[in-house]
């Protein structure tokens, strides 16, 4: 059983410099192909050409190449992976399930972003013999617009 | 780009995608999650799995890919919500079928349902919104 005492624990902030390269990885791996440019075959279907292309990012009204709006796990996942091996919390790994997640997007991610991340434990319960931890996080970008809050819930099973 | 007046609720997307034998390795690589119960098989069996299973995060990810093709323009998605209901394991095909439930304003919201080959929901209450600019609010 998580201890309650944790709720309103604090992680962060992260900093987090966006690479092209990552962003084109993240988009080619989603739409089946692989990371990386060695040994790697186009995916059997293009991603969105804005996630790879810098031409056709350039053209488009976002002027650049922008990240898929997942590709937000790179930098915005931290505060729960954190949580989640947090020894205060001693939740067994291999008993954890992400059991539901939601986003409110706003800033779009380009390369060469500067952003920084804080979570914090929004709620601890129990349904059954399961734990249940739910993690805010909050992204903004250098400039100071939001560009992600994310609800991270995990179930720790019994 | 797609105007809004393109947009219509009942309109249907859907879209396709398998969890190869490598893929929770190369969305480890990609998104940073290596979580070894997304890499090792043994791990995966000790959670009561039958081996390795999928970050959910990468079937959230081939969700909002199939709602960007939608919506025309990945930037436009300002609110992505799913339940977890059950894991992908390599292996398995999910097939994901959207459909716009409700045009408010500037604002389009679509609903999708993620199942595996035998039926099965992946995902339950998957749903996106985005927000396209030059309508009118």
């Amino acid at each position: 059983m998580i201890d309650r005492a944790n709720l309103g624990r604090t992680y962060g902030p992260y900093r987090y410099v966006v690479g092209l390269e990552e962003i084109r990885d993240f988009a080619n791996v989603v739409a089946g192909g692989l990371p990386g440019r060695v040994f790697a075959p186009p995916p059997p279907e293009p991603p969105h050409p804005w996630h790879v292309d810098e031409e056709a990012g350039r053209a488009s009204r976002h002027r650049s190449i922008i990240a898929p709006p997942t590709f937000c796990v790179r930098f915005a996942m931290e505060p729960f992976a954190k949580a989640c091996s947090d020894p205060a919390l001693g939740i067994d790994l291999v008993r954890l399930l992400h059991g539901e997640q939601s986003f409110e997007l706003g800033e779009v991610v380009r390369p060469g972003d500067v952003l920084e991340t804080t979570g914090e434990i929004t709620d601890i319960g129990q349904r059954g013999k399961m734990d249940l931890l739910t993690i805010r996080s909050t992204t903004t970008h250098a400039s100071g617009r939001m560009v992600v809050v994310g609800l991270w819930k995990a179930v720790v099973l019994g | 780009m797609k105007a809004l007046s393109e947009f219509h609720v009942g309109d249907t997307f859907e879209l396709t995608r398998t969890c190869g034998r490598y893929l929770p390795i190369y969305y480890a690589a990609a998104s940073g999650d290596f979580n070894p119960i997304h890499i090792d098989p043994e791990v995966g069996r000790a959670a009561g799995q039958p081996g390795a299973i999928l970050q959910g995060m990468c079937t959230m990810a081939w969700l909002t890919d199939a709602c960007s093709r939608y919506f025309g323009d990945p930037g436009r998605i300002v609110k992505l919500e799913v339940r977890f209901a059950r894991p992908v394991q390599v292996g398995e095909t999910v097939r994901f079928e959207g459909r716009c439930v409700a045009l408010q304003g500037d604002r389009v919201r679509v609903e999708v349902k993620a199942t595996n080959e035998k039926g099965e929901e992946v995902l339950k209450n998957a749903a996106a919104e985005a927000v396209v600019e030059g309508g009118q609010p």
